[in-house]
């Protein structure tokens, strides 16, 4: 069980990873459905992420992968469906359900007119840790997030790569069950990504749950251990990296699933070095 | 490359007529103020005629029009992409061309067209003779020239700081001065000259020394042509024309150099501390620390303050300038500066931007919401209580009445704590996504939202009802015997204010337990 220490004295509580009723799922998401105006973003996303597990969320851009996930972290009201975590219902009782998990959105807005140590601090702090025990999890993180040289330096004068990790450390301060991410590893250059890559593997290597997106297949091949691949606001196909792939790259598993996009390389016959 | 560069001006222009709607409705107002501008300068400049200080009127005009050419397109520099030699160092462009193709681009455009025309005025106003206005033509576009030049010398040699985070935080600060100065044209100058506080004579002395500045320069060679001296007039014409051809051989020069100079964005500054503040305080502590550091840090906060001081203060300026030297007068700035800041503050959970996702995936239970905005009042009573009675003291010696500023105090401290309390509320009842645009000083409504100034409208009008008490009280108190009332009205005051605060802060978390998606959507949403 993930408890954060000090949970008896007044902490945030979090309930056992594999919640009565989820059949040993951490994540259950049922008939989940989103409009904006006319246009349906989500539309009936039935998911389930068990427990301990590090899972893939892929999808072309505007399949309703942020969408879904900000549904699921409780920041963006659902026209329909329901949201379980550890078996507590996202919008039934936010606050238990916002208690057992840590987010990190697609873009790493954070606050940039603090050092990335009063950052990590704060994010603690909000998380009912007390101010010592923040700080010292924070310098800890940072550490591993090879962030410690810049501690002191403003968030404003991050890279996107620092940024992201930052963010990330800001979503582990609590030592939540079940981690959301949405696309942690856009813009992120490698060796930051490898950092990202192995602080998430051995987060769920611990027992707790990851759900992430990103359109980076070769990460979802390496780390996860489940996919689901969205488009159009629905779950095509689910399962583990194998049962996806069905024996071909997870890439050409997408885009045989999701269908290639259009291209004409005859309009374009005047580019390349052998033309005129 | 001229023709070229003044091509993409025009469609600039042309393209925001065609784009979104706010775009359109902004080109039109943006238009509307340069057709204004050029129509009052020009009659105003026109209604110097035959004064004894036109001169020097005229050259205090001429001034103000280089000082604005000097500071606007510093603000404006992320708006205008001809401003930054950035976007064009990919080019294989000479740079005396590309100096020429700016420079020209720098002239199209209805605001520089509003510049001439509006100060042609001075053909009307200073010059006499058929020598003195053709003199009088030329030293508008010279004036018009040395602006031009002068602004993009400025702006390209700024351009590396300007594109860096530490550029733009002091680019946001020339606001405070700019709205001073409007501050002041609007209200404090109006009252004094109608009372005869200022009058022409008063620029006399700016002339002694502003002769000799390039605008001063243009507006005595008018002069000197009218008075029969052409010898004098060319030669000032000629000295404003040697300044101007330096300033443009100044910005060549940095232009050259901009285009293979790398910026400074990767320069940062590191912080001094290593922890948060108030750790005593839990959750209340932990979000009035870091709102305590944005204060501190970001300049959008600082302006904010810097605009509450301004404001108040210029609400009585009558009392300063003018003759009468009302209380009510004085009480009117102790009632606005707490209710400025509760506008300034009306949406401030959208106003922190996408970061407040990390607040609000951390906050949902009613106890963590009104540790929230009791956090978040602590410091900005902190801040506005000595901020707005000291003004109110300031505002008062300057009356010659001291113990005015007494007699606003507790006004002060009821005004704020009903203007926290509305704030909160409004936060949590009325959140919407905001938009902060360059060249303005404060976030407005994004487009489609603009009904939702209504909550800071209702927290003018709310902080007013709900500190009437308290005004009531310091009227009363000024006219029996201070010592023995004020004493008592003061802490009276300030437990009313704290319990209007107290009520707002449960009033506000109640309701945002119910809204906080709302209130993250419209943080999301928001472009900082």
């Amino acid at each position: 069980m993930s408890t954060p220490e000090g949970a008896s004295s007044g902490l945030p509580r979090y309930p056992a990873p594999a919640a009565p009723g989820t059949g040993g799922a951490a994540v259950v998401v049922r008939g989940l459905r989103k409009k904006f105006g006319a246009r349906e973003a989500v539309a009936g996303i039935d998911l389930e992420v068990a427990a301990g597990s590090l899972a893939g969320l892929v999808g072309p851009n505007g399949a309703g992968k942020t969408t879904s996930l900000s549904m699921m972290t409780g920041l963006l009201r659902p026209d329909s469906g329901q949201i379980l975590i550890n078996g507590i219902d996202v919008w039934r009782d936010p606050p238990a359900a916002k208690a057992a998990i840590g987010v990190v959105p697609a873009e790493a807005r954070l606050f940039d007119r603090l050092s990335g140590e009063e950052l990590l601090e704060y994010a603690g702090r909000l998380r009912g840790l007390p101010a010592g025990q923040a700080r010292s999890r924070a310098a800890q993180l940072l550490d591993v997030l090879d962030l410690a040289g810049d501690a002191r330096r403003l968030v404003a004068d991050y890279s996107t790569g620092m940024r992201k990790k930052a963010a990330l450390g800001c979503a582990l301060i609590h030592n939540p069950p079940v981690l959301f991410l949405d696309e942690p590893l856009e813009g992120v250059d490698p060796v930051s990504g490898d950092v990202i890559r192995r602080l998430l593997t051995r987060f769920a290597g611990s027992g707790s749950t990851v759900l992430f997106s990103s359109h980076v297949m070769e990460l979802v091949e390496q780390v996860c251990d489940h996919v689901s691949i969205i488009d159009k606001g629905k779950i095509v196909v689910t399962g583990t990296i194998d049962e996806v792939r069905g024996g071909k790259t997870l890439q050409r598993a997408f885009i045989d699933r999701v269908g290639p996009r259009a291209t004409d390389a005859e309009v374009l016959s005047w580019l390349g070095s052998s033309s005129s | 490359m001229a023709r070229l560069l003044v091509q993409l001006k025009l469609r600039l222009l042309v393209n925001a007529l065609r784009s979104s709607n706010s775009a359109k409705v902004s080109f039109i107002i943006s238009s509307t103020f340069a057709v204004l501008l050029a129509i009052f300068t020009f009659l105003v400049l026109a209604g110097f005629r035959g004064k004894s200080t036109s001169v020097e009127l005229t050259s205090v005009i001429f001034t103000v029009f280089a000082f604005g050419w000097l500071i606007a397109p510093i603000m404006v520099f992320g708006l205008d992409s001809t401003l930054d030699p950035a976007t064009l160092a990919l080019y294989p462009l000479r740079t005396r061309p590309l100096a020429v193709g700016l420079l020209a681009a720098s002239f199209t455009g209805l605001w520089p067209l509003a510049n001439i025309i509006g100060l042609l005025g001075v053909t009307v106003g200073l010059a006499s003779g058929g020598l003195g206005v053709i003199v009088a033509v030329v030293a508008v576009v010279l004036e018009v020239l040395f602006c031009i030049a002068l602004a993009r010398f400025v702006t390209t040699s700024l351009a590396s700081l300007l594109r860096s985070r530490r550029g733009r935080d002091l680019a946001a600060f020339l606001i405070i001065p700019l709205f001073a100065l409007y501050e002041f044209f609007a209200q404090v100058a109006p009252k004094a000259a109608s009372e005869g506080t200022i009058t022409a004579a008063s620029f006399a002395g700016f002339d002694s020394w502003m002769r000799w500045l390039p605008p001063g320069l243009a507006a005595h060679a008018i002069q000197d042509a009218s008075d029969g001296r052409p010898g004098l007039a060319v030669a000032r014409l000629g000295a404003l024309a040697a300044i101007i051809l330096v300033f443009v051989w100044l910005w060549v020069r940095s232009l050259g150099r901009a285009l293979v100079t790398a910026d400074t964005t990767t320069q940062s500054s590191r912080v001094r501390g290593t922890r948060l503040p108030l750790a005593g305080l839990g959750l209340r502590g932990a979000v009035a620390a870091r709102f305590w550091l944005y204060q501190r840090r970001e300049p959008l906060s600082l302006v904010y303050w810097a605009l509450v001081a301004v404001i108040t203060a210029a609400v009585s300026a009558s009392a300063v300038f003018g003759r009468t030297h009302h209380p009510a007068v004085i009480l009117a700035s102790a009632v606005f500066g707490p209710a400025l800041v509760g506008i300034f503050h009306a949406n401030s959970a959208a106003q922190t931007g996408p970061a407040f996702v990390l607040e609000a995936t951390a906050l949902s239970r009613r106890r963590d919401l009104r540790a929230y905005f009791s956090g978040q009042n602590l410091v900005l009573g902190a801040i506005g209580a000595p901020l707005v009675v000291a003004v109110c003291f300031a505002l008062a010696a300057a009356a010659g009445d001291p113990g005015v500023g007494v007699e606003a105090t507790p006004v002060v401290l009821a005004g704020l704590g009903a203007a926290l309390g509305l704030s909160g509320l409004f936060t949590a009842a009325l959140p919407y996504p905001m938009v902060k645009r360059a060249g303005t000083p404060v976030f407005v409504p994004a487009p489609g939202y603009a009904g939702y100034r209504l909550g800071g409208l209702l927290t003018l009008v709310g902080t007013a009802v709900l500190a009437a008490p308290a005004i009531v009280g310091a009227v009363l108190a000024a006219n029996g015997p201070d010592a023995i009332r004020i004493g008592v009205l003061v802490p009276c005051a300030a437990v009313y204010g704290f319990a209007l605060a107290l009520i707002g802060v449960r009033l506000a978390a109640k309701v945002a337990e119910g809204t906080l998606p709302e209130m993250c959507q419209a943080a999301l949403r928001t472009v900082t």
